[in-house]
């Protein structure tokens, strides 16, 4: 086990939350700490936009950080199983970043 | 301009739910949802169907969207409407079954002051749904239905619910109806096309296998891949297996055909399964009733994994190679691809494996033709009852089921030829699924036999549908096992508890199901001895417009066999009360 470090950017609609800590919850997995924070500036997010196809507007979308203790088997379980979340947008750790079914190989978030 | 209807939310609702092409509704008015239900009253393109329970809505709307693939529709009110709903949304999640689920809420200025009826929708569905909706603005209503739809029947399937406060849909209030001819939803698109690497890769295996095994499960019924499977297996000439979600997407009465594999699987799908040096799963996701003990699973075979979901390869085991998007598509892919390279296969290479299975089949497979020696000395075989079943319905009709030992002698002895015929509930094993799965079934083929196997115990937990029956008038044929016992339990007990029956049978106080099924409106018969089961079936299918209930007593001493042996691998099971492998 492992302290693993997860960003996600995530829509602002309200239970976005809640469906990540219940999911956390319900498989067992733990965290240590967690961080929400409105994103306002998108530049480090034009890769998303582009991606996707879409333009991120005020309030939109908020940036979550969780530290959790994981095994490497169960990281890459954690990370699809958020990436599922219909409100994820994009989920990374410090190797991968997950966007929307699209693995890319580094921390992009 | 000023062409655009202006409808208050629970009209808006209802005629966005017609432009999504919904013509039934399972439900069950109350409070919260009486604008809505004053709404169906005022329309006459969507039929309501009056459930007696809303559990029974749910699983009603379950079994219409497995058989026909669309999904199914629910409407309950706040509160206990809600709550009943649970079970039967958890057990089309566990499935991964299109539904979506409306339901009524107090009005918006009473969210959280705990008013009569309320209860957090949202947040006790939560961990069984695919995703979920609370309407803040009427307006909202047309995109949030679109988008339900959307999310309910696309990449993997799954219920959704939509929660609507009683104000969203007060009649006063008006607005432009306009219904979105697409949903965006710009964080979800699931996969469709498979990646050509991987195709690539998985057609060199296919090639190369010695033993191959193709293990396809309720993925491929929800992805309608039927054709690509039975097209794909035209090439390959492989051994196939199927899961109990599985059953139909691969004709049963084909040679190549192995049985269901896993818990109660036959013993030449367990054995293949272990011995096969390459397995292509299709969606399929290697539960833990599948495996056995997963480290002990299959020592020498590769894994090709196709599947829409990314969450369900390599979870419990690892694939090596990973086909992600609609398994329909991945297969005409892979069968695109093998169609270049016909000269680089030769079917006969299979021909060792496809003799060890037979050996296996002859050795320990399925005792077929059961009831042909029976004498009135003997009870019925529950097996035997399926067997007849099926003769007679010529293994043509659509077979719900509940959850127990009737369950799986219904999967191991009716054998589907076609996807969608046979619906259980697999993942969850929701006892009282059965009939109200059927009255779904029904009602989207109301000219095919739909038979509903099920047990004693199972039926009481939603007999009131019943009722249903007879307002609808819907001919169903109800097979009830009876064994006068919670069968699987009472097996558990005999088998790792040293026969103490602990809580699994009724003391003598089971109802006379017949003129149970006579106080409904509808007939009922009793079978007590081998010699009366067969023309007593033949009467019953004999009534094509009466529901009638057919209550078999059967050996409550049978055991369901083969059986995996905890812990182990698929190599190691139960064969008889005394034999093992
Ligand atoms: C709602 C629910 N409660 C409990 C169970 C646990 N369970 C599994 S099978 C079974 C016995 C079912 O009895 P019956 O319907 O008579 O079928 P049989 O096994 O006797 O054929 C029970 C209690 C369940 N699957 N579902
Ligand atoms: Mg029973």
């Amino acid at each position: 086990m492992i302290k693993r470090k997860l960003t996600l950017i995530m829509e602002n609609k309200p239970g976005a939350l809640v469906r990540v800590v219940g999911l956390f919850h319900q498989r067992g997995y733990n965290i240590e700490s967690l961080h929400v924070d409105p994103v306002d500036d998108f530049t480090p997010y034009k890769f998303i936009e582009e991606q996707l196809e879409t333009k991120f507007k005020e309030n939109e979308i908020s940036r979550l950080t969780i530290q959790t203790l994981v095994s490497d088997s169960l990281m890459r379980q954690i990370l699809r199983q958020l990436n599922k979340l219909i409100d994820v947008i994009a989920v990374s750790n410090e190797e991968t970043t997950y966007l929307k079914g699209v693995l890319l190989d580094e921390n992009l978030l | 301009m000023g062409t655009k209807l202006k409808l208050s939310g629970a009209d808006m609702l209802m005629h966005a739910l017609h432009d999504e092409g919904v013509e039934l509704i399972f439900g069950y008015p109350g409070g919260a949802a009486l604008h809505i239900y004053d709404a169906i009253f005022r329309q006459d393109k969507i039929e309501h169907i009056l459930v007696r329970h809303e559990q029974g809505a749910t699983h009603a709307a379950d079994g219409y969207a497995r058989s026909t693939g669309k999904p199914g529709v629910v409407l309950v009110t706040s509160g206990p409407g809600a709550t009943n709903a649970i079970t039967g949304i958890a057990t089309a999640f566990m499935d991964s079954i299109p539904m979506v689920v409306i339901s009524g809420q107090v009005a918006s200025h009473l969210i959280g002051t705990d008013a009569f009826q309320e209860t957090d929708m949202i947040g006790i569905s939560r961990p069984v749904v695919k995703h979920s909706y609370c309407v803040f603005d009427a307006n909202e209503i047309p995109k949030i239905v679109k988008e339900a739809f959307h999310v309910a029947t696309s990449g993997r399937p799954g219920p959704v619910v939509i929660d609507i406060p009683k104000d969203m849909t007060a009649p006063d209030n008006l607005f432009e109806y306009e219904y979105p001819k697409k949903a965006n939803i710009r964080s979800y698109n699931p996969p469709v096309e498979p990646d050509e690497n991987q195709i690539e890769r998985a057609v060199t295996e296919l090639l190369n296998a010695k033993r191959p095994v193709i293990y396809a499960g309720g993925g491929a019924i929800a992805s309608n891949a039927e054709e690509e499977l039975f097209r794909l297996n035209e090439i390959l000439d492989a051994p196939v297996t199927n899961t109990l979600m599985g059953l139909g997407i691969y004709p049963a009465t084909h040679h190549r055909f192995l049985g269901m594999l896993g818990m109660h699987g036959t013993y030449q799908a367990n054995m293949a399964m272990h011995n096969a040096d390459l397995i292509i799963a299709i969606g399929a996701r290697f539960d833990d009733r599948i495996t056995n003990n997963p480290s002990k699973f299959s020592p020498g075979a590769k894994v090709i994994h196709l599947d829409v979901d990314h969450s369900s390869v390599s979870k419990i085991i690892e694939a090596n190679i990973a086909v992600f998007g609609q398994v329909k598509n991945s297969l005409s892919a892979m069968i695109k691809l093998l169609e270049t390279k016909l000269d680089q296969y030769n079917k006969d290479t299979l021909q060792p494996w496809h003799d060890q299975i037979q050996n296996w089949k002859s050795s320990h497979g399925l005792n077929y033709e059961l009831y042909k020696n029976e004498s009135d000395e003997n009870p019925i075989l529950p097996q035997a009852v399926v067997q007849h079943v099926y003769n007679i319905t010529e293994g043509k009709a659509y077979v719900t089921s509940d959850v127990g030992q009737h369950q799986m002698f219904a999967a191991q002895y009716y054998h589907f030829d076609e996807p969608r015929k046979w619906i259980n509930s697999g993942s969850m094993g929701t006892m009282g699924f059965g009939l109200p799965a059927a009255m779904g079934v029904k009602f989207a083929f109301p000219n095919e036999e739909v038979l509903c196997i099920t047990g004693e115990g199972s039926i009481q937990m939603c007999i009131q549908e019943l009722s249903t029956c007879l307002q609808y008038n819907l001919p169903i044929k109800i097979i009830n096992i009876n064994n006068e016992a919670l069968g699987m339990v009472k097996q558990w007990q005999d088998m790792n508890y040293g026969g103490r029956h602990s809580q699994s049978t009724y003391q003598n106080s089971l109802p006379d199901f017949v003129k149970l099924a006579e106080s409904y409106g509808h007939v009922g018969i009793k079978v007590e001895k081998n010699s009366e089961l067969k023309s007593a079936l033949e009467k019953a299918f004999s009534m094509k417009d009466r529901l009638v209930f057919v209550d078999v007593y059967v050996d409550p001493a049978e055991h369901v066999y083969p059986m995996l042996i905890a812990n182990n691998s698929l190599e190691d099971m139960w064969l008889s009360k005394d034999k093992k492998t």
